[in-house]
């Protein structure tokens, strides 16, 4: 999976995730997760769950509050996708 | 006859019943349930006689370190069923279970260790380095690993009703958070209102979610659980709640809404239902309760039960077993509730109701009036005795994950910075928003060309250090001063809508 495949998918789970406040002109790879997007921790806990069930991966132990951004996030996603 | 009769049958409710104490729950729930299984944690079944088992050693270990009836004694200890047998043995003893939340910081715990006097510090090894601190300042402090056992029989207390059981924390409005004090008397009633609005409340198989240290997850999750023979899985960690409830099938789960909706979305996005067939109840509260959440789960067959409930008084106030009836209100008073509307704000008396504020003669002060708890709360009541919350007094934001933050306790982070001359935080559309006005004469000082991005980047730094829940969504730094009282008193309502 491409970076700009994953960045396209990761776009309807983050959409899901802020609701009413997602601010789709926000959405690229250096966008806070916290302030630019408007999730908060309920918002992160979709997100985190969302990912593991569309990306088919497991997060180990981190925190998705280890992720400051979108660009963090696909990081730990491709990375997990080459193991 | 309680209105609540009409929602189960006669034999069910004649089995809801007030306890004493917790040491008198707890035996009737081993006698009545031995060998069903009361927790599942970590892929281990536990039995209720298995768990009173653990307890027991648990309890023996407390008493060999000189702890009895009336001691303070912290518990630091994650969601866990060692959480779960130290709360039964602290309180089977009649000492009085403090209880930590796992996100304090090392200086919080020493700090918790002083004021609430604690003799003792039960905590799991997993938090053992925030505990250090408070061990090396505080000598008198007995330190206690979950793991502690003794074979000696200590026979469990059982306490006048009216003696102090638990501390649970909730957000204050002078900047810092406050401990309620429930008495036995009090977290047992909240218990029992637990029990009422489900047809079948007992045998159940719950999916705990919540913290333990949250009122909510403690009274109306896990005791309401062993009252009822019921039986609660433990999720360790909730980005696996759905594979757990996959494996352990739950019937009921107690949720804040914002968990409730994420469940919803994620059924709607992965198109199938999330929380598994088995599901038939959500009890649902701790904060508003979006009335659609109610129609929508109707459409998956599970019923969502919408409440009302402070830490103050041990969880439960009220219930609404008509939820599909009238989903914006949070139901009828569970029996033995004093109450009277002044002015439109709900006041509290009740043997639910917590004895105060410990060591906060301040707080107290302004809760109370002529022995009455001022709830905060704005409420209304229909013809049929239906009550509805209608807003707030407090300074207190109910976030929609169901916790209370103080925004004084985080402006006050932001405001140490230099830069910051002050500050405020408020809730809009479900998120935190931050205010700053910068101090001007220290960051025109500063040598860099981008001030504002200098000043963004240190409150991020601050941001990033608070608990998650409590993190701002949206910074504004303003251009002018706060809009303030003729005392220079920041008007809260006035600056969020003016947003300069």
């Amino acid at each position: 999976m491409t970076r700009t495949e994953i960045t396209e998918k990761l776009k309807d789970v983050f959409q899901m995730a802020a609701g009413k406040t997602y601010d789709e002109s926000k959405y690229d790879e250096s966008s806070n997760l916290t302030t630019d997007l408007g999730l908060n921790s309920v918002g992160i806990l979709y997100c985190v769950i969302a990912i593991e069930e569309f990306f088919g991966i497991r997060f180990e132990d981190v925190g998705f509050g280890d992720f400051k951004t979108v660009g963090d996030t696909i990081d730990y996603i491709e990375k997990k996708l080459a193991e | 006859m309680s209105v609540f009769a009409n929602y189960t049958d006669e034999q069910t409710f004649a089995r809801i019943v007030d306890y004493k104490n917790v040491s008198e729950m707890w035996r009737r729930s081993v006698e009545e349930f031995p060998s069903s299984i009361a927790l599942v944690d970590d892929g281990n079944n536990i039995t209720y006689q298995q768990l009173d088992e653990e307890v027991s050693k648990m309890r023996a270990a407390l008493a060999e370190k000189g702890i009895v009836a009336g001691d303070m004694v912290g518990v630091f200890i994650p969601n866990s069923a060692a959480f779960v047998k130290t709360f039964l043995a602290v309180t089977t003893l009649g000492a009085v279970a403090v209880l930590l939340p796992p996100h304090l910081d090392a200086m919080t715990v020493f700090g918790c260790s002083m004021k609430f006097s604690l003799k003792a510090l039960v905590y799991s090894v997993a938090l053992a380095e925030k505990t250090a601190f408070a061990a090396e300042k505080n000598p008198r402090l007995a330190m206690i690993e979950d793991t502690a056992s003794s074979d000696a029989i200590v026979p469990a207390v059982d306490v006048d009703p009216s003696a102090p059981c638990t501390v649970l924390f909730t957000g204050g409005t002078t900047g810092r958070s406050k401990g309620a004090l429930l008495s036995q008397r009090a977290l047992m009633r909240g218990t029992k209102n637990g029990c009422y609005g489900i047809r079948e409340v007992f045998g159940q198989k719950y999916l705990l979610v919540l913290p333990l240290t949250h009122v909510f997850g403690l009274v109306r999750n896990l005791l309401t659980s062993l009252c009822t023979g019921s039986t609660l899985f433990i999720c360790r960690n909730n980005k696996d709640m759905f594979r757990d409830i996959a494996v352990f099938k739950p019937t009921i789960m107690v949720l804040v809404p914002a968990l409730a909706e994420m469940a919803l979305n994620l059924s709607k996005q992965f198109g199938r239902n999330m929380l598994g067939p088995e599901m038939k109840t959500i009890i649902c509260g701790a904060s508003t309760v979006p009335p659609y959440l109610v129609t929508e789960y109707d459409k998956f067959g599970v019923t969502l039960l919408a409440g009302y409930g402070l830490t103050e008084s041990a969880n439960l106030v009220s219930g609404n077993p008509e939820s599909l009836k009238k989903p914006s209100s949070v139901g009828f008073f569970y029996d033995g509730m004093e109450y009277k509307i002044v002015d439109g704000e709900l006041w509290r008396k009740g043997p639910n109701m917590m004895d105060g504020y410990i060591g906060d003669p301040a707080e107290n002060e302004a809760a109370y009036e002529d022995g009455w708890f001022k709830t905060g709360d704005l409420v209304r009541l229909d013809e049929e005795g239906y009550l509805y919350i209608t807003g707030r007094k407090k300074e207190v934001i109910v976030l929609p994950s169901g916790e209370n933050i103080s925004p004084a306790e985080y402006e006050a982070k932001f405001s140490e910075l230099d830069v910051v001359q002050d500050s405020l935080i408020y809730e809009q559309d479900g998120l935190l928003v931050l205010q700053v006005f910068p101090r001007a004469v220290v960051l025109n000082k500063i040598d860099v060309e981008d001030k504002e991005g200098y000043l963004r980047a240190k409150i991020d730094e601050i941001n990033e250090s608070l608990p998650s829940f409590a993190r701002v969504n949206k910074v504004i730094v303003r251009t002018v001063d706060f809009i303030r009282s003729p005392s220079m008193k920041i008007l809260r309502k006035e600056n969020a809508n003016d947003q300069n």
